[in-house]
C-alpha cells in the first residue's frame, strides 16, 4: 500500500490555535475541517481532474450561453454557405444546409447533455430506492431482488433501449430519457446496495437501532446521507454511457427526430458527407468525446477525493 | 467444480425465461396487434381467423407460453413484413457476419488490451505508461462512429492504403470495422490491466517469488498476469456481449450485412417479429457469455467456487 503525499499531511488541526490549557483561544477562527473540504482539497491537487473539471464547466456555458448571443440561427437554412470549413465567419464550418454549426453544436448539446443529467438523474432515483430497499431490509428480500439485477443484466442494452422509444411512437427528450434510463439503473442500484449493506454494520447505525430510531429514520438520517459521495461519483459514471447511448441511438437513425439537433443527430447528418466534408462529423464527434472525457476524469478525480480507500494504486 | 457448472446452467433458466418474459411484455406494448391495426378493411370473419392462425386470441400468459416454447425449439416465429421469411432464415443469414465480427473484435481488444496494459502497469509512471494510458483514456471516450469515420477517412481516402471500406468478404475488408470496433474495450482491458497489475505487484507472493529466485520474466508470467487476469474475465463477459450484440453502429457504416444492421432496420419498417426474436437472440447470447465468464471465473479463482452461483 503507497502511502500517498496528498494525503499524508493532516490539515485538520494543523492550522488551529491551540491555547496551553486546551481550549482554542479566544476569538480567534478555528479552521474547520470535514469530509467536503476535505475531498475537495483531495480534488483539486488532482490535476487532471481539475482540468476535467474546468473543460466541462466551459462546456455547459458554451450550451447554455451561446445560443443566446450567436449571430446565427440554427435552423437557418443558407445554401449560398453550405458544407463550409471552418472560418473566421464560422469557427466550427458550416452543415450541408448551410447551417452554422457552431450554433447548432451548442443547441444540441442542450438537448443531449440535458438527456444525459435527466437520465442519470432518473438512474439514481431508482438505483437509490432499490439498492437500498434491498440492502437495507435484508435477508430474502435482498437475495431475490439481486436476482433479479443479476438476470436483468442480460439484457442487451441497445435493443432494450430502441424497443422502450417504439413503444411511445415518435421519439422525444423525454421518450430518451424514460428508454435511457431504464436500461441503465443497474450498476447504480448494486453500488448503492453495497455501501447501504458497509454502512448498515457500523457502530453508530446500531446504536441509533439500539436507542430505539425507527427505519425510516435510521435510513433517511444515518444511511441514505452517507451514501452521498457514492452516488456523486455514481453521477459521473453514468453520464458518459446515457450521453453516448444517445449519441448512438440519434446515429443510427432511431433517436430524437429532426430538424431537433442533437450530437449524434449532427452525427449522423455529417456521414453523409463525410469523404468532402469531414468537419460536418467531426464537430459533434469531438464534442461528445471531449465531455465524455472530462466525465471520465472528474469520475477518477472524485473517487480519489471522496473515497480514498478505494483508490487506485 | 462439475457442480457449479451444473448450478449455473441450471440458474441460467429462469434468466432466459425472465428476459423473454420482458421482452415479450415491452413488444406488446408496441406491436397491439398487427391484425387490428391494418390500414385494409378486412372483414372480422377473416380477422377472427387470423388472429386463430397466430394464437392471437388466447390470452397473454398463454401467447408467452406458446413462444417459450418455439424459442425453446430455435423457432423464432415469422416475419411480418416479410412474407415468406421467418426469423430463423435472418439469423442464419446474417448472424454468422456478426459473430464473427464481434469475435475478431473482441480478440482485437482482448490481446491489445492485456499486452498494453501490462506494459504500462509493468512501467508504470514512465513515457510508456503515460502514452498508454492517454491513448486509452481518449480510446475510451471516443464514440465509435467516429473512430469508424476516422479510420474510414484517413486510411481509405487519404493514404489510400487499399482497404475496403464496406462489405464483409475479403480479409481486408474485416481491418477496420474490427479495429473500430475494438478500440474502446481494448482501452478498457488495457486501463483494467494496468491497474489490477500495479496491485498485483503489491503482494507478498510476488516478494516472496522474486525472493526465493525466481526469475523476473518468470514471475511476471506466472504470477503477476495470471492473477492480473481475473477482473480482466469478469469484464470480458460483458464486454463480448457487448460486441457481439452492440455493432449497430459499426455495421451501418461500414455495410456490413450483421444482425445489427438488420434490428436497425427491423425497427424503421416495424417488422416487430424479427424486432423481438433478434432481442431474445441476443439476450440469451449475452446470458450465455455471461454464464461461461463465471464457470471460467472459478476456474481462476477457486475462492469463488462455492459463493457464486
Amino acid at each position: 500500500m503507497i502511502i500517498d503525499p496528498r494525503e499524508a499531511p493532516t490539515p485538520t488541526i494543523a492550522g488551529d490555535v491551540v491555547s496551553p490549557d486546551g481550549t482554542g483561544s479566544a476569538g480567534a477562527p478555528l479552521r474547520q475541517s470535514n469530509l467536503w473540504r476535505d475531498a475537495w482539497r483531495r480534488y483539486i491537487r488532482n490535476r487532471a481532474a481539475l482540468a476535467a473539471g474546468v473543460v466541462f464547466i466551459l462546456m455547459l456555458l458554451f450550451v447554455i450561453v451561446w445560443p443566446i448571443i450567436s449571430p446565427y440561427d440554427p435552423n437557418e437554412i443558407d445554401f449560398s454557405a453550405r458544407s463550409q470549413p471552418p472560418s473566421l465567419e464560422h469557427p466550427f464550418g458550416t452543415d450541408t444546409f448551410g447551417r452554422d454549426l457552431m450554433t447548432r453544436a451548442a443547441v444540441g448539446g442542450r438537448v443531449s447533455i440535458g438527456i444525459g443529467f435527466a437520465a442519470t438523474i432518473a438512474i439514481l432515483l431508482i438505483g437509490v430506492t432499490y439498492g437500498s430497499i434491498s440492502g437495507f431490509v435484508g435477508g430474502r428480500l435482498d437475495n431475490g431482488m439481486m436476482r433479479v439485477l443479476d438476470a436483468l443484466y442480460g439484457l442487451p442494452y441497445l435493443p432494450f433501449a430502441i424497443i422502450v422509444t417504439q413503444i411511445f411512437g415518435n421519439v422525444t427528450f423525454w421518450t430518451m430519457v424514460v428508454a435511457l434510463s431504464i436500461v441503465s439503473w443497474f450498476t447504480t442500484a448494486r453500488i448503492v446496495r453495497g455501501q447501504v449493506i458497509t454502512l448498515k454494520e457500523n457502530d453508530y447505525i446500531r446504536a441509533a437501532r439500539a436507542v430505539g430510531a425507527r427505519w425510516h429514520r435510521v435510513l433517511g438520517r444515518h444511511v441514505l446521507p452517507n451514501t452521498l459521495g457514492v452516488l456523486i461519483i455514481a453521477i459521473f459514471l453514468e453520464l458518459p454511457g446515457v450521453i453516448l447511448g444517445e449519441a448512438i441511438l440519434s446515429f443510427i437513425g432511431l433517436g430524437i427526430s429532426p430538424p431537433d439537433a442533437s450530437w449524434g443527430q449532427m452525427a449522423n447528418e455529417g456521414r453523409a458527407a463525410y469523404r468532402t466534408s469531414p468537419h460536418i462529423i467531426a464537430v459533434p464527434s469531438i464534442m461528445i468525446a471531449t465531455l465524455i472525457l472530462s466525465a471520465n476524469f472528474i469520475a477518477d478525480g472524485l473517487r480519489d477525493a471522496l473515497d480514498p480507500r478505494t483508490r487506485e494504486t | 467444480m462439475t457442480k457449479l457448472i451444473i448450478r449455473r446452467l441450471i440458474w441460467t433458466i429462469p434468466v432466459i425465461l425472465l428476459v423473454i418474459f420482458m421482452t415479450f411484455i415491452l413488444m406488446r406494448q408496441i406491436a397491439g396487434n398487427p391484425f387490428r391495426t391494418s390500414e385494409r378493411a378486412i372483414p372480422v370473419e377473416i380477422q377472427r381467423n387470423l388472429e386463430r392462425k397466430f394464437g392471437l386470441d388466447k390470452p397473454w400468459y398463454e401467447q408467452y407460453w406458446q413462444y417459450v416454447q418455439n424459442v425453446a425449439t430455435f423457432d423464432l416465429g415469422p416475419s411480418l413484413v416479410l412474407r415468406n421469411r421467418d426469423v430463423n432464415d435472418i439469423v442464419k443469414e446474417h448472424f454468422k457476419v456478426s459473430l464473427e465480427l464481434g469475435a475478431l473484435s473482441f480478440l482485437f481488444a482482448f490481446f491489445f488490451g492485456v499486452l498494453i496494459g501490462a506494459l504500462s502497469g509493468l512501467r508504470a509512471n514512465s513515457w510508456v505508461d503515460y502514452t498508454a494510458m492517454f491513448v486509452s483514456n481518449v480510446g475510451y471516450a471516443l464514440p465509435s462512429f467516429l473512430v469508424a469515420t476516422l479510420l474510414i477517412y484517413f486510411f481509405a481516402l487519404q493514404w489510400d492504403v487499399g482497404l475496403p471500406t464496406s462489405g464483409w468478404d475479403t480479409w481486408q475488408s474485416k481491418i477496420l470495422p474490427v479495429i473500430a470496433l475494438g478500440l474502446a474495450p481494448m482501452a478498457a482491458f488495457a486501463r483494467l490491466v494496468r491497474g489490477t497489475m500495479l496491485e498485483t505487484l503489491q503482494q507478498d507472493y510476488i516478494r516472496t517469488a522474486r525472493a526465493k529466485g525466481l526469475r523476473w520474466r518468470r514471475v511476471v508470467g506466472l504470477h503477476v498476469l495470471r492473477n492480473s487476469m481475473i477482473p480482466v474475465i469478469t469484464a470480458a463477459g460483458p464486454t463480448l456481449g457487448f460486441l457481439i450484440t452492440g455493432s449497430f453502429v459499426i455495421e451501418q457504416i461500414f455495410a456490413i450485412p450483421g444482425i445489427g444492421r438488420y434490428y436497425v432496420t427491423a425497427v424503421t419498417a416495424r417488422d416487430y417479429s424479427v424486432v423481438m426474436g433478434l432481442t431474445v437472440l441476443l439476450a440469451i447470447i449475452v446470458i450465455l457469455a455471461n454464464m461461461v465468464v463465471d464457470i471460467l471465473y472459478g476456474f481462476l479463482d477457486p475462492r469463488t467456487r462455492d459463493a457464486r452461483t
